[in-house]
């Protein structure tokens, strides 16, 4: 079930033509990975972090730096800025987690170290340029058997290469969520006096769930920004951080298709109505508060109660039979 | 020395939970604390555990020193503590409160090659399976194993806590009121359970009112209140003792 829906994505080129069809879904699929880092964060360790748009953010200007500084490939350079990334956290979660901050006071001091991160992005000029940001003209290279090493360019190769990166991501995530350590993770999230009692270290797994997250987030950024060609301080933002939160608020964080499917609806939306930016972060708001009120599981999770619903009942008729 | 609490204080603010309390637990016995409701029992277990640190006093478990350290830590060095009141994965399943608690065991069998089980499908769960179906069935939740915790019964709760406790396999395990919620039959089956951990090599420290219970299980008998050690000596003779008959039931009128 799962192999054919991935197997249907990679189809879709085939079938389907209409360039901006295919646009929306290469945003999608990379702000998905974007939003399925930061839902093992959130929705599986239970942390309400703000720091994956900074993570994001970082994650492009290192990529753009080690390529132009250092000469470095596209690949080289999203490995060391993922590297980077890794360090910042370090620092910014052994300091979270230490003082054991948690939901509303983690969530601010996570936003105070993005808006930090941010600042400093915006007024280095010499290196980040400042406010107008870098314009990106090299591609990310990869190597095709017949071809030798081409650059990733139009929509259909950057559909593919997103469509993997994805893949990979929820793969990643999924076998993490589904081990001894996605136990540890939600062991955190429901109890973590009780986690503590039965011998886990809650600071080492909410610093690694951070640490993964957070690369995963600076993976998305590099590719995000070689994708749309430039680079700016608006990465780092908290629009784009209230953006990642209301993709897997409104997707559902109890599921890994989820924030995809929260991060396909926030990215088509804008395309399939005209929004000024304005209005989109107005709009962002607005799904927040209503799926909060009205569906706190969000997508998956409503329909998966729904889709339950009938068989409990069934399973209640049972036992009132045996009654 | 397997364990040894040194003038242990405990104060809350002003008031005195634990009051420069002295005493030792030998290799593989069973031992019981009585005293009534306040005398500090669950504040005791507590600092034993990590979760709370003493004011003053030392703790030694096997030669080394305990206080201060985290309940994890002390948890990974053998020590293991049930809760009184079941704390839970809410809404988790049995099977998946066990698997969690299996954290420690896991972390001893492979060390840092469990690293490596996260490359593979079942991320590490092949090597528990056997061993938590055998804590299910010793806890007698087998039937219940899919169930989330929150649709378990207040006796089902407690026996979970258990099996959570059972499942990090302690050295010296702190029970604390075990037996409280359950009926007859299941503490005759928590007192099988107990004793055949003892057989096994498991050194067992109680908490119960059901002094019935607890009498007839202990090896030795610690009885306290308002924080201080009141008698200690073999269980019949503890519960016998007027100091502590006076504890619980108050001084005879006429």
């Amino acid at each position: 079930m799962k192999r054919l829906a991935w197997l249907l994505l990679f189809a879709v080129p085939l079938l389907v033509h209409d360039e901006v069809v295919l646009t929306i879904l290469v945003f999608t699929y990379i702000l998905g990975m974007l939003a399925v880092s930061f839902n093992l964060i959130f929705g599986y360790t239970g942390q309400l972090s703000m720091f994956h748009a900074a993570a994001f953010g970082v994650g492009a200007y290192v990529t753009e730096l080690a390529m132009t500084h250092l000469g470095v490939s596209f690949w080289v350079g999203m490995l060391l800025a993922a590297l980077f990334v890794e360090g910042i956290s370090l620092v910014v979660g052994s300091i979270c987690f230490r003082f054991k901050l948690r939901e509303f006071y983690f969530a601010v001091v996570t936003l105070a170290f993005s808006e930090m991160v941010r600042l400093v992005v915006l007024n280095w000029n010499s290196v980040t340029n400042g406010s107008l940001g870098i314009n990106l003209t090299t591609k990310p290279t990869i190597w095709i058997p017949t071809q030798g090493l081409i650059p990733v360019e139009g929509t259909r190769m950057w559909y593919y290469l997103s469509l993997v990166a994805l893949m990979a991501m929820v793969v990643t995530c999924t076998r993490i969520v589904h081990s001894w350590m996605g136990r540890c993770f939600a062991a955190i999230r429901l109890n973590d006096g009780l986690a503590n009692a039965l011998g886990i270290d809650v600071f080492r797994y909410q610093l690694v769930s951070f640490l993964v997250g957070n690369a995963g987030a600076a993976i998305a950024g590099a590719l995000y920004a070689y994708y749309l060609g430039y680079i700016e301080p608006g990465y780092l933002s908290i629009d784009q951080s209230l953006a990642i939160v209301a993709m897997v608020l409104l997707g559902g964080r109890a599921s890994m298709i989820g924030p995809i499917i929260g991060a396909l609806i926030l990215t088509a939306l804008p395309h399939i109505i005209n929004f000024s930016a304005e209005l989109r972060v107005m709009i962002y708001g607005l799904i927040l508060i209503l799926t909060i009120l009205v569906m706190p599981k969000g997508i998956v999770g409503t329909l998966a109660a729904l889709r339950a619903a009938p068989a409990a009942a069934g399973s209640y008729a049972k036992r009132s039979d045996v009654l | 020395m397997f364990f040894e609490a040194q003038n242990l204080t405990k104060r809350f603010g002003g008031i005195t939970a634990v009051s420069d309390l002295s005493f030792s637990i030998e290799r593989e016995e069973i031992v019981a604390i009585f005293g009534p409701n306040g005398s500090g029992k669950t504040t005791l277990l507590s600092l034993i555990a990590g979760v709370v640190r003493p004011t003053a006093g030392i703790l030694i478990w096997k030669s080394r020193r305990l206080e201060g350290r985290p309940p994890h830590e002390i948890a990974a060095a053998g020590i293991v503590k049930t809760f009184q009141n079941p704390q839970l994965f809410a809404e988790l399943s049995v099977t998946q409160h066990v698997m969690i608690a299996a954290h420690l065991r896991l972390q001893r069998q492979l060390g840092v090659r469990r690293i490596k089980t996260l490359f593979r499908a079942d991320g590490g769960s092949a090597e528990l399976a056997d061993r938590v179906d055998h804590v299910l069935r010793l806890c007698r939740l087998t039937e219940l194993r899919d169930e989330p915790a929150v649709s378990l019964s207040y006796g089902a709760e407690k026996m979970l806590g258990v099996a959570m406790a059972l499942m990090c396999e302690p050295e010296l395990l702190l029970l604390d009121e075990p037996a409280t919620g359950l009926g007859q039959e299941e503490i005759r089956n928590l007192d099988g359970v107990l004793r055949d951990l003892r057989d096994h090599g498991t050194t067992l420290c109680v908490i119960d009112h059901r002094v019935g219970f607890l009498g007839r299980l202990a090896d030795r008998a610690i009885a306290m209140h308002h924080g201080s050690k009141l008698a200690e000596g073999a269980p019949g003779d503890v519960l016998r003792d007027a100091g502590v008959v006076e504890a619980y039931l108050g001084r005879p009128h006429a």
